[in-house]
């Protein structure tokens, strides 16, 4: 892939700067961007995709050093087809269409995806009369290749679940995905595409908000000037709004913890199981997920916007969540929990998919309220978004036509694709026949292409997420000095400065003394 | 994929009970053997416990009155004893997959790529790793960088001379986590804090007072069910008891689980929660031909302890093939 967009990561590290600066800030130039994209979650990288099939000049940045550092990071990994969605709403509109657009999707961006099928089951008197109104919900909904199944039925899907089972109903189309290479295969293509892509940049105010170009002041002291600005900052979208003055809404965290149980798990269970929805949760899921592994979860758990804990897990929490999968799946109790995690929901009090045009001013949108479906409905969401950009900001839309789609072949996953299996492939290069990551079977070959991948991931994190190295049974216990030590000599970093997520996450303290 | 090579017996693992295992088959007179190990190098846990100048000595050769030494020098002798017999020795070698009816491993290297090999009897020597906090259950919170296991520890301390924290935090109160505090104080950080969830340490009174060489950690056990880890970024200490223990970094030591993976995998009868290897007499596993030597049998045993039960998982070996 030729990149033609520029990539910069505001380090603030003086020591090192060079190594990962990439490129000086300055060779960003002074030319207004059409759009800035502030957030670069999964929205925001559909965004950005979806953007760069334009002739425009588009700025995609975000404040940590990855793509997808927030709520896309932790969630379920389900694509839905909107089956239980609200009816008429927007979320349901583009849920339901993106769903349809996923197969295709995944292929050009190469993203791992498996069309496993849910199943919707009802282990109660009160839950089997719930079972007719989501039935004729997903039909209403337009997702009509829903069916109804006996318990017989349901058990022959999946004998291994509760024998409680009274009725069910299967949603062919339920899917899972990756959710990581998501928003990055998204950001790639965008950045070859022309988009510039700032990580470590904060937005801390904007100048000339009703001229038309506006001036956003950054934490990297350049300031850079937009006609039109997105946020789409997530939960840091209300406090962005603050700056321009949009029209006020509220954000309550919602916290959702998961169990990620060992790969053994698995063959237990083909379907995400679901549970009957409540009006607040869809309760706890069993859900297979495309790695190999079982997750349960979410919790619904509401937070104030600024609780430091929000993302934390806790043990009873933990528990509940194990007692209520094992209502579905009674094996789960056999089963080891390796680790656990939490998303926490950007949950708007307004509703969900809460997006104002010209908010406060001319040439600003605000999206926010993207809460349970925004990975799903990332493709549809972005193309909605270009829709209003051009309609009622004035946006002006001119295909590029070089502008290309899709990923290449070789951007598989590696988890996905095996290369040590390939013997010319080690042949040539022997790194493909090293293993580093023992638990998930990663190469060092693997290691190395991302990290000469168009990103240019440089954190322990962004690695795990693409490579899956330290994402196994044993945490890192074996691998992480040894992923740490490959980024250090790979890419000229100072092993103490190698960081988790980056500045301020390194792994030695930075007080500590070197120790002969 | 390459043809299929033939040996006598297989061993999967170059530490302590894998040698064990190799040097007592050859004295048996076993012709084509072959221990596969997917590090760099032979030794297993040991190697990378280095030796250093002032430094910690956390393995005992009982054999030789009880004293202690170096990791790293226990891990030259066993390569030592294991370079004087013929054995084939493949490093950078990790067994991805076995068949075992028809003891088949099926191993990946730089050299080769991915191959088969098969052999009349099979010895899995593959040692055990520290739980994570979810295996253990009673602790959760945060999830900052800074929060190792032991062998994250050596790694650093040891195989790349740097002191990744100034104020440890210990969780678990093993052998392995009160030798991780007394390496840590011997490289210059503060007297631990070390917490578990119960009311003594695990470590026995014996090997705590050989580490008051060192150091003389903080004991707080845990009255609460659970603790929680606090810090965004970084670890800053532990939720416990109700009060927030500080720190600048936290190790999660001991607790040790056998790395039966493999077995499991294989359809060979492995312990679920445990994942113990379901033993019979004579270290046989649930599979005809295949054995199990070393920290892969369950709980803590000492280096040379896993040496010598590889020698004596041989003696079955032998056995079985006569
Ligand atoms: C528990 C849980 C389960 C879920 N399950 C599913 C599911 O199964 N299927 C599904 O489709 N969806 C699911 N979701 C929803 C989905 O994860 C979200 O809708 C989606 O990730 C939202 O993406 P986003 O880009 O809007 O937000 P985010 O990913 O939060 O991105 C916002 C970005 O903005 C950046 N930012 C914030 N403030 C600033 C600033 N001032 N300057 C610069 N950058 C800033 C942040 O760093 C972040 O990267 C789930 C969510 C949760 C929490
Ligand atoms: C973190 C930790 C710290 C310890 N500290 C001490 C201490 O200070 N003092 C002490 O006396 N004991 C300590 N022990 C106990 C130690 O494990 C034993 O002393 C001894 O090393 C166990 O020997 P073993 O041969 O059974 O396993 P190990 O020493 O663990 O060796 C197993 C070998 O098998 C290899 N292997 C595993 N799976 C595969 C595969 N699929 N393919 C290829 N190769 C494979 C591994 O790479 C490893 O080299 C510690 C254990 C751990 C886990």
């Amino acid at each position: 892939m030729s990149v033609s967009g520029k990539l910069f990561y505001h380090w603030m590290d003086k020591d090192f700067d060079e190594s990962l600066k990439f490129i000086d800030t300055e060779q960003l130039g002074d030319i207004p961007y059409d759009v800035t994209i502030i957030g670069a979650g999964v929205v925001g990288c559909a965004l950005a995709y979806k953007l760069s099939m334009y002739k425009l000049r588009v700025l995609l940045l975000d404040k940590n050093y990855d793509v997808g550092e927030a709520t896309s990071k932790g969630n379920s990994a389900i694509v839905h087809t909107g089956f239980d969605a609200a009816v008429g709403t927007l979320e349901s509109e583009l849920v339901t269409k993106a769903s349809r657009e996923w197969p295709q999707l995944a292929k050009k961006l190469k993203i791992p995806y498996e069309e496993c099928g849910a199943l919707l089951i009802a282990i109660n008197n009160e839950q089997n009369t719930q079972l007719d109104k989501v039935y004729e919900k997903a039909l209403k909904n337009g997702v009509t290749d829903v069916q109804q199944l006996s318990a017989e039925q349901v058990l022959e899907l999946e004998p291994q679940i509760t024998k409680n089972v009274l009725r069910g109903i299967l949603i062919p189309r339920e899917s899972i995905a990756d959710p990581f290479s998501t928003s990055i295969a998204y950001a790639e293509i965008a950045l070859s595409n022309g988009v510039d892509i700032l990580f470590g940049i904060e937005v801390i105010g904007i100048e000339n908000v009703d001229g038309k170009v506006k001036s956003l002041i950054t934490n990297c002291g350049k300031k850079f000037d937009t006609r039109i600005i997105v946020n789409v900052a997530g939960l840091g979208s209300r406090k962005l709004a603050d700056l321009y003055g949009g029209e006020p809404f509220d954000i309550n965290p919602r916290r959702g913890q998961f169990l990620i149980f060992d790969k053994f798990s698995r063959s237990a269970i083909d379907h995400i199981l679901l549970p009957i929805p409540t009006a607040n949760t869809k309760g706890v899921l069993v859900i297979p997920t495309i790695f190999g592994n079982l997750i349960a979860g979410p919790t619904a758990e509401d937070f104030i916007i600024d609780d430091n804990t929000v993302s934390d897990t806790t043990v009873e929490r933990l528990q509940e969540l194990l007692d209520g999968a094992s209502k579905l799946y009674p094996g789960l109790y056999e089963q080891s929990v390796i680790t656990t995690f939490s998303g926490v929901r950007c949950n708007c009090s307004q509703g969900s998919y809460w997006i104002r045009c010209n908010d406060g001013h001319q040439g600003i949108i605000t999206v926010s309220g993207i809460r349970s479906t925004g990975f799903t409905s990332s493709p549809a969401l972005a193309e909605y978004l270009i829709g209003e950009l051009h309609e009622k900001l004035g946006l002006n839309l001119n295909v590029n036509p070089v502008a290309i789609d899709s990923r290449s072949e070789s951007s598989w996953p590696g988890w996905w694709k095996r290369p040590y299996s390939n013997n010319e492939l080690v042949k040539e290069s022997p790194e493909y026949g090293r293993v580093v990551c023992y638990c998930e079977q990663i190469s060092l070959g693997e290691i190395i292409q991302h990290l000469d991948s168009p990103l240019k991931p440089r954190t322990l994190d962004a690695i795990k997420r693409r490579t899956r190295a330290q994402m196994g049974r044993c945490q890192g216990f074996d691998c992480m000095v040894n992923v740490a030590e490959i980024i250090s000599n790979y890419c000229n970093i100072p092993l103490n400065k190698i960081t988790k997520r980056g500045p301020g996450s390194e792994i030695i303290s930075t007080n500590a003394e070197q120790y002969q | 994929m390459n043809s299929v090579k033939h040996f006598n017996v297989l061993i999967i693992g170059a530490g302590p009970a894998g040698v064990g295992a190799a040097v007592a088959l050859t004295k048996r007179g076993i012709k084509s053997i072959a221990i596969i190990e997917r590090s760099d190098k032979i030794g297993g846990i040991p190697s990378f416990y280095k030796k250093k100048k002032g430094g910690v000595r956390t393995f005992v050769r009982w054999s030789r009155g009880g004293i202690p030494v170096f990791g790293e020098d226990y891990a030259q002798w066993l390569e030592k004893q294991l370079i004087k017999t013929k054995v084939q020795i493949e490093l950078q070698s990790q067994v991805l997959n076995i068949d075992a009816k028809k003891k088949i491993l099926t191993l990946v290297s730089p050299e080769e790529g991915e191959v088969n090999y098969s052999a009349d009897a099979i010895v899995m020597a593959c040692g055990s790793r520290e739980e994570t906090p979810a295996e253990r259950g009673w602790i959760a919170g945060s999830r900052p960088v800074r929060v190792f296991y032991t062998k994250q520890l050596l790694r650093l301390l040891d195989g790349n001379h740097l002191l990744p924290m100034n104020n440890p935090l210990i969780i678990g109160s093993d052998v392995i986590g009160y030798a991780a505090a007394a390496k840590l104080k011997a490289a210059g950080a503060s007297e631990a804090v070390i917490v578990d969830n119960c009311s003594r340490p695990k470590c026995s009174f014996f090997e705590r007072l050989y580490f008051r060489i060192w150091s003389n950690p903080d004991y707080q056990g845990l009255s609460a069910k659970s603790i929680e880890v606090t810090g965004i970024k970084t670890a800053s200490g532990v939720n416990l008891n109700g009060k927030n223990i500080p720190c600048d970094g936290i190790v999660i030591c001991g607790e040790l689980i056998p790395n039966s993976e493999l077995a499991l995998n294989g359809d060979i009868k492995v312990e679920l929660h445990s994942r113990k290897p379901v033993v019979a007499k004579d270290y046989q596993l649930s599979e005809p031909g295949w054995f199990a030597a070393g920290n892969i049998l369950g709980g803590f045993h000492g280096a040379e302890w896993c040496y010598f039960n590889g020698q004596r998982v041989a003696r079955a070996v032998a056995n079985y093939l006569s």
